[in-house]
């Protein structure tokens, strides 16, 4: 390219040289992340690794589909390829922000025309570890269920229509809602809509233990399902090789054009659209129900303040849901196949408390920056003992109702209704532990939380051995306080359950104290921890 | 004592890097006081130390007399702190978080309510005292950051950069609560690098450079009989000569016309 000396030099503006130069951009910006950051390096010879597991796995087991009856090939072929565009679609949505290219506001200040900026988010996002795989996968397909020079020749652009409606189909979806995710409540609904995809591939798996039935059936009532959707459509041309394959193919081709030119126009409108998020609704008038219970004070304001949080706060409600979900995915599983020993409810209930508790295992990382409020009024420990108390106060009101109902319904699975009398205390009672020693973890190995898109996201860049060290000394902590109890329950003492609550009540309060003590010393310190740049 | 504000020889290391190297700061009480020095010069730090939430590595800091590191309790009750970045419970609406910043500090709620309410009317944010604070703009979370600040009606208020990013609209508020608040005896210090600003409101300036206290003293004494304070902080900062050299030859040259 020559460029005449002395003006601005002149931009091809051909599709492939806009090809090239995405393609380029997109392998910078992945070099670039990893420049210099052993962490994110490891993470991403970690995904390359993944990546081609993925592929050369899934290119055999497609491609060895040839070995199976023709009809269950088809089908599973059918149900591949609907699954990897659902995955298309909604990947992209979690991992929203981890990737420069895929934002168009981040190009929009350059002299792009809209049918070049197509082509170059096109280019970048089928330019990447991922996309390479599935393309080869895909083609496995293609090896196993193609049969006759029709379907061997058909089958080449059903597999690449089908790619390009994958990459398509997620470009119009993330587009269309780029600018809700761009402000601040679209990202709050989706960092917990995450936890939906968390509990969606839990499904097979509890409906395996479920025993739906015969799993031959289900594929096949499945790919009937599925027969008519685009992907389906493709797949079975594949397999027909035809006229009807050929149609088939050519639909699919048109419908993506059709899509993609649906893309182009969802681009040209988020370019210009604005973020009106902001100008949103105001928040509700408090009940006064917590000015009814507590003497008014520092106490009051705190839980005041601490239940909003749980309300309104994304990186908290994620850990409430988790908790909750982790505890009831683990009691259907372990009913599932255990059959249900007596003890169980107990151990759920359990278990249960210290997840709810273990998240005050980083009391301050969440508000972070927003901590140096409180250390301006904290004058002396009371004040930081005051803090600590509102919050587990708080968590507690939540809690407490909700381990009751967990203890019930974990028993009543089991079958043994009789467990709900010592399931209830001994779950107050972990909860009671878990609250000490998350006090102390909270002042000795203090980490930020970041605020991200996915609200999974534990610590800063830098703090990653610090929470793993919480967290783990944590676990080993409550697992020597609670020693107390599980001896005498293994003895079949089953009575010792009602002191548990007494038990945790004592530990929460000791654990406060030191934590205060410790705490407030190291005020500066704790609060340079937990306001690192995320 | 007649000094609000008074550091001994205050020291802070980052690393090999330091910030504060030995300030020796003193702001008389009921003053309208700016610290004032160009970017790295060590006035967030420096401040971040008297108000304890950074420890120092040498030296000493006192407010109304108090030891800072030592009476904790009797310093906080006087201070009041806008610091910089201006990170706020984000999750509470601008009339919670006054509730919650007042009560945390003893106050009982009706009175809380009743000064939050007047607050936000002079900080005309009664319309957005109910929307939450993730979603105020850069004015209005340094309105309600100083409203906070207040609340508890400090004796000495440390302001970091309160008209960083602030429209003239809200800065003419910002600094008319500011000149009742030193009206009335109370002290405020704040840091800056508008020039204009500091000789316009303040009469007392401390002038930083490189971690030090360069010059300090009355408005006056500090400007000598150079025609503004701009020009005093320049050579007291040691600009060093600034001539267009080469290089940029570019900026300003027009692209070619558009071909035919």
């Amino acid at each position: 390219m020559s460029t005449p000396s002395g003006s601005t030099p002149a931009v091809s503006t051909s599709s492939m040289s806009t090809v090239a130069l995405f393609a380029r951009l997109k392998l910078r910006l992945m070099a670039g992340n990893l420049r210099g950051d052993l962490q994110r390096k490891l993470g991403f010879i970690l995904t390359l690794i993944a990546a081609v597991w993925f592929a050369v796995l899934g290119f055999l087991q497609l491609g060895l589909l040839r070995l199976a009856s023709p009809d269950l090939s088809a089908a599973l072929v059918i149900v591949a390829f609907s699954v990897f565009l659902f995955g298309w679609m909604v990947v992209p949505l979690m991992a929203f922000g981890l990737d420069d290219t895929l934002d168009p506001a981040k190009l929009s200040l350059f002299p792009l025309g809209t049918r070049r900026m197509a082509i170059g988010l096109f280019t970048a996002s089928v330019t990447g570890v991922w996309p390479v795989a599935m393309l080869f996968v895909m083609f496995g397909a293609w090896i196993g269920l193609a049969d006759g020079a029709g379907g061997w020749l058909l089958g080449v652009p059903a597999v690449l229509v089908q790619f390009a409606l994958c990459v398509v189909t997620s470009r119009l979806i993330t587009t269309a809602l780029s600018s809700g995710l761009r402000t601040r409540r679209g990202r709050d609904v989706l960092a917990v809509a995450a936890l939906l995809v968390v509990l969606l591939a839990q499904l097979p798996n509890l409906l395996m233990n479920g025993g739906l039935g015969d799993p031959g059936a289900v594929l096949r009532q499945l790919a009937a399902a599925l027969r008519w959707t685009p992907p389906g459509m493709l797949a079975h041309a594949i397999a027909d090789g035809g006229l009807v394959g050929l149609a088939e193919v050519v639909f699919v081709a048109l419908l993506t054009v059709a899509l993609a030119w649906l893309w182009i126009k969802a681009l040209g409108r988020a370019l210009v659209t604005p973020d009106v998020s902001t100008q949103a609704a105001s928040v509700r008038k408090e009940s006064g129900l917590v000015d009814r219970f507590l003497p008014d004070g520092p106490l009051a304001a705190v839980v005041t303040k601490e239940l909003k949080y749980i309300r309104r706060e994304p990186r908290y409600r994620v850990g409430w849901f988790s908790a909750v979900l982790v505890t009831i995915v683990l009691s259907f599983s372990l009913t599932r196949s255990g059959g249900g020993a007596a003890g169980l409810p107990i151990l759920l209930t359990a278990f249960g408390g210290l997840l709810m508790a273990l998240q005050s295992a980083n009391a301050f990382g969440v508000e972070g920056r927003s901590l140096w409020m409180n250390a301006v009024a904290f004058g002396s420990e009371r004040g930081l003992a005051t803090d600590l108390a509102g919050r587990h106060l708080a968590a507690s009101a939540v809690a407490v109702p909700l381990l009751a109902v967990l203890a019930v319904a974990s028993a009543l699975l089991t079958g043994h209704p009789e467990a709900i009398l010592a399931a209830v205390p001994v779950g107050w009672g972990a909860l009671g532990i878990g609250f000490g020693v998350g006090s102390v973890a909270s002042v000795v190995l203090p980490y930020s939380v970041p605020e991200r898109m996915n609200a999974f996201s534990s610590a800063a860049p830098g703090q990653g051995g610090i929470a793993l060290a919480s967290s783990m000394g944590s676990m080993v902590a409550i697992g020597l306080l609670t020693l107390p109890f599980v001896v005498p329950l293994l003895l079949g003492l089953t009575w010792v359950c009602v002191l548990a609550p007494f038990y945790g009540l004592l530990l929460e309060v000791l654990g406060r104290r030191l934590a205060a003590r410790i705490g407030f010393a190291r005020t500066p310190e704790l609060l340079a921890a937990v306001s690192k740049a995320t | 004592m007649s000094d609000a504000v008074r550091t001994h020889a205050l020291v802070k290391r980052f690393g090999q890097q330091i910030a504060v190297a030995g300030v020796d700061l003193v702001v008389p009480a009921g003053s309208f006081a700016g610290l004032v020095g160009p970017n790295g010069a060590g006035k967030t730090t420096t401040l971040s130390m008297i108000t304890g939430l950074l420890r120092p590595d040498g030296g000493s800091a006192e407010v109304d007399g108090f030891h800072v590191w030592r009476d904790p309790v009797e310093v906080k009750a006087r201070i009041g702190v806008l610091p910089e970045g201006l990170r706020l419970f984000e999750r509470l609406s601008g009339r919670e978080l006054l509730l919650y910043n007042g009560r945390l500090r003893g106050i009982p709620k009706a009175d809380v309510e009743q000064r939050a309410a007047e607050l936000l009317a002079v900080m005309d944010l009664t319309g957005a005292a109910d929307k939450l604070v993730v979603d105020y703009s850069t004015g209005m979370r340094k309105k309600i950051g100083l409203a906070a600040a207040l609340l508890h009606n400090p004796s000495v208020l440390f302001l970091d950069e309160p008209f960083e990013g602030v429209d003239p609209v809200s800065a003419d508020t910002l600094t008319e609560v500011l000149r009742r608040y030193t009206a009335s005896g109370s002290t405020v210090i704040f840091s800056s690098h508008v020039m204009d600003l500091v000789e316009r409101l303040c009469d007392w300036v401390s002038v930083m450079s490189a971690g030090h206290i360069v010059a300090q003293g009355p408005l006056a004494d500090v400007r000598g009989d150079r025609p503004s304070l701009n020009q005093a902080f320049l050579e007291l900062v040691g600009r060093s000569a600034h001539t267009g050299g080469p290089g940029l030859s570019w900026l300003g040259a027009r692209p070619s016309e558009p071909r035919p």
